[in-house]
């Protein structure tokens, strides 16, 4: 093994870019390129809206959107750090003795500032994407606040209860009218809890002596699974409730059955 | 620190300073003087607060129970250094002197054999082999309680353990892993081999290495006797105030944390003053080895880091003892004052576990692709700019607490920013994978796991740091995958790919290839099985942290027991691998890998003080290449 670098005349600009862009390895790198590509694609287009419960609100369809998408997007840069690992795999060397030597290619100044812009924009393209949904979801809020039902949520170990003060109920089942908006007021009467309506995909912690706020608009028919999703002690896993989003004439007969009255 | 003239310690005989006290302690003696002095504050807190044990109708009588234990678990700690010598040192300066030259030479472990494993012994090499040990028992430990969390998960309704062992193992698991993972590489690696890197006879502070190492190993009993006081139900992130209503065993808890904020304390100021002011002559700043850079960054970003989680825990003990009610909104103080406390920790830790990884990888992948590391600027500028923005990102991890929504935006954005850097991570490896061929050891086969892996543990981060997706995801299954594959799949592959590497330097001798192969393997199709699994589960609505599930979430987490079990069986041979390889591997030679970094050039058993004489660098260790 040489103790030091073979001294050599520095190559030329062309040159080192015929180095660094070997032929083969380019034509080869593409092709899995392609491969791992279509892979990610794959997973996230197939795979999210297969495993992920009805979408019945705006709220739980932009999170499907963002994991769908954000996957589809990010494909082609997964795709690439795949290829090029996926190719060095396959040129493997093996046995008891190091491989020769390769290019000593130390840097290549326009690949880094290609790579560092194209990350630099995939972070853009996720933060704006990601602040336009929020600014959505909070004009709608906004927009709703008048028309909106509300539904006090209380979170003990390890029990849910809805009051609804409007209709003057409550209960231990989630119920709501579909295509009316809705904004829970959730606190804790003991440690955190944090209120998961599943199909709604929205979420906040309950928290003791503080009410925190979201919104939703069901937009769909269909059972609904209340869980806990901050670990609350000894139950934790137990502190589940069911509850529909129905019909307004559903939900109206149902109010009427709890002995409440309707709005 | 030593005032020792390091030339001549070859010729001098094996010290036995016979007068001293030094030669009599070891850690038999400071478990003795431990438990005693344990035993000394429980009886004497006991009884001095016997007073109180019958005005429990008053809300602001203090708890004694919790009182008593929080001491005696500080004292055991106490006592086991003062009974093994810890503060001979500093109690000779009090009075004005200093340990004699055969003292110090005696506790640099010198001609001690296996024995200076079991004392205050301040080589970093014996620190290192110390470390290792640690590391692979607290993972052992660790994984066996995943074994018993999925065992307990494999179909709805099981009941392998109780809800209460459930959840402790849920926290237990979780605290000895991130304590595992944080010194996974910077104990091992960066005590026994970064000084040998930058070429130095030792670290800069050699007492307080072994201090860091021994603070760290009272943690250890500490943290096993929660079991014994019926475990803690909070998981690893202790979120009050439900740690405050917790039983007995969350003072272990506290107690560990406290502990061992101590220790990362201690060890990450030597490292970072050992890289700064030891380095040899000619090892400028742009020639120091990536994975020295990687440790430094790591563990300077811990300095700062720690310290709010050990004041949060020492808030948390006065809470459930004196009733501070700091955590208590009914007493005026806030929940979400922990979860800040908690979580400005604990992003950046996340990042103390990654970097050293990925530094070892980085180390590795020049020598067995033989060509420069490409872009050494990038990788400088990936870990320096994650560390930069680690510090800035941690309300992420409660854009659905409640607390500031209005600050969820600007906490997505510096999230959403670390991709750029993490990016340069990706393209030092990539590019200098581009073009070369591989030689296909177990060091290198790591770098291949670790590229698939913490590219999905990667993009899945990116949806989460999304608040609307987050709004979904956050507390389910989904995350747990996430973390673990940048954990697990990325820092502790990068880990076991360092082991792999250093392994000839460490033991003498290679670590078994057939075995690490298939090691490798199962742990690899495993692991990825396992979390595929989870992100299955967790896209599906299931939380995390549960005992029990709906019959809905029943394949996926079938999968995820499947593959748990495929790692179980990995982690198995690996672990007998290391163990039979040390004895009975086949020796190994000076420099196996043809690497050209410093700790290459010395022998086994590195000498006392490394170098007869310090090397000087002319350039850095990536010279590998033809020109054209």
């Amino acid at each position: 093994m040489a103790d030091h670098i073979e001294q050599q005349l520095a190559p030329t600009p062309g040159e080192r870019t015929a180095i660094f862009f070997k032929r083969t390895d380019v034509v080869r790198t593409s092709l899995l390129f392609i491969f791992w590509t279509a892979v990610f694609v794959v997973l996230g287009v197939v795979f999210y809206p297969k495993w992920m419960p009805l979408v019945m609100s705006t709220e739980l369809k932009s999170a499907e959107a963002i994991m769908v998408w954000f996957t589809v997007i990010s494909a082609p840069i997964a795709g690439l750090v795949l290829a090029i690992t996926s190719n060095a795999f396959l040129n493997m060397h093996r046995g008891d003795t190091p491989p020769p030597d390769g290019p000593a290619v130390r840097t290549n100044g326009p690949v880094v500032a290609v790579w560092t812009i194209t990350s630099l924009l995939f972070a853009l393209v996720a933060i704006i994407w990601g602040l336009t949904e929020m600014n959505g979801q909070a004009v709608a809020a906004a927009r709703d606040a008048k028309s909106a039902i509300t539904v006090e949520v209380t979170g003990s170990q390890w029990l849910w209860t809805f009051n609804y003060p409007a209709q003057g109920i409550e209960t231990h089942e989630l119920n709501l009218p579909v295509g009316v908006p809705v904004v829970f007021d959730v606190k804790s009467a003991d440690v955190n809890h944090s209120f998961w309506p599943v199909q709604l995909g929205v979420k906040v912690d309950a928290n003791a002596q503080v009410t925190t706020v979201i919104h939703t608009t069901p937009t769909k028919i269909g059972a609904i699974d209340v869980k806990c999703a901050e670990l609350c002690g000894l139950y934790h896993a137990y502190m589940e409730t069911n509850g529909a989003v129905m019909s307004k004439d559903d939900f109206n007969a149902w109010v009427t059955a709890q002995g409440g009255h309707n709005a | 620190m030593s005032t020792l003239d390091m030339t001549s310690t070859h010729s001098r005989p094996v010290p036995h300073p016979k007068r001293s006290l030094i030669t009599r302690l070891h850690m038999g003696t400071g478990v003795v003087v431990g438990i005693i002095f344990a035993a000394l504050a429980y009886y004497a807190l006991k009884s001095s607060l016997l007073t109180y044990t019958d005005k429990v109708a008053d809300p602001l009588t203090p708890h004694t129970d919790n009182i008593v234990l929080l001491g005696s678990m500080f004292a055991w700690s106490i006592g086991f250094l003062v009974g093994i010598g810890a503060f001979i040192g500093p109690w000779r300066w009090m009075i004005g002197k200093d340990l004699t030259d055969e003292e110090i030479l005696y506790m640099a472990g010198d001609g001690q054999g296996i024995k200076r494993y079991f004392k205050y012994c301040t080589d970093h090499k014996v620190v290192g082999i110390q470390y290792l040990v640690g590391v692979m028992t607290l993972l052992g430990v660790g994984g066996t309680m995943a074994m018993m969390i999925r065992t307990n998960l494999a179909r709805p309704g099981g009941h392998f353990v109780t809800a209460t062992v459930y959840n402790s193992l849920v926290g237990l698991h979780g605290i000895t892993m991130i304590i595992a993972m944080i010194i996974v590489a910077t104990g091992p690696f960066g005590n026994y081999i970064m000084p040998i890197m930058i070429g130095a006879y030792d670290m800069a502070f050699p007492r307080l290495n072994a201090l860091s190492w021994w603070v760290l190993f009272t943690a250890i009993p500490v943290l096993c006797s929660a079991w014994f006081l019926g475990g803690i139900p909070t998981g690893w992130t202790a979120y009050a105030p439900l740690s405050v209503q917790a039983g007995p065993g969350m003072n272990a808890f506290v107690a560990t944390i406290i502990i061992f904020a101590v220790s990362t304390a201690v060890a990450g100021m030597n490292i970072t003053t050992t890289v700064v002011a030891m380095r040899t002559k000619g090892m400028k700043w742009n020639r120091v080895p990536i994975f020295v850079i990687g440790s430094t960054i790591s563990v300077a970003l811990a300095i700062p880091a720690f310290p709010t989680f050990m004041l949060a825990m020492v808030q948390t003990g006065l809470d459930r003892t004196f009733n501070t009610g700091f955590f208590d909104a009914n007493m005026g103080g806030s929940g979400w004052l922990y979860a800040n406390l908690f979580w400005i920790m604990g992003h950046p830790e996340v990042y103390v576990i990654l970097i050293p990884g990925v530094a070892a990888l980085m180390e590795i992948v020049p020598v067995f692709v033989r060509k420069p590391l490409f872009s050494y600027n990038a990788a400088i500028m990936g870990f320096a700019g994650i560390a930069g923005l680690s510090v800035l990102v941690w309300a992420h991890h409660m854009y659905i607490a409640g607390w500031a929504p209005s600050l969820n935006g600007p906490f997505m954005v510096t999230t959403e920013m670390i991709s750029i850097p993490t990016g340069l991570l990706f393209l030092v490896l990539i590019g200098t994978l581009w073009r070369g061929k591989p030689w296909m050891k177990l060091p290198m086969l790591s770098v291949f796991a670790f590229i698939w892996d913490f590219l999905i543990g990667g993009i899945t981060g990116i949806y989460l740091s999304d608040v609307p997706a987050d709004g979904y995801l956050h507390g389910s299954m989904y995350v747990t995958a996430h973390f673990h594959f940048t954990l697990m799949g990325a820092a502790l592959t990068g880990a076991i790919g360092g082991l792999a590497y250093w392994y000839p330097k460490m033991t003498g001798r290679m670590l078994n290839e057939r075995a690490g192969y298939i090691s490798f393997w199962f742990v690899q199709i495993g692991f990825n099985v396992l979390f595929l699994g989870m992100f299955m589960a967790g896209a599906e609505g299931q939380p995390r942290r549960v005992m029990d599930y709906a019959a809905v979430f029943a394949h996926s987490n079938m999968i995820s027991t499947i593959g748990a079990y495929g790692v179980g069986i990995g982690m198995i041979i690996l672990l007998w691998a290391v163990i039979h390889s040390w004895t009975k591997g086949t020796i190994a030679p000076m420099n196996p890998w043809g690497a050209k970094t410093l700790e290459w050039t010395v022998p086994y058993p590195v000498p006392l003080t490394n170098f007869d004489e310090l090397p000087v660098i002319t350039s850095d260790p990536y010279g590998y290449g033809k020109g054209k």
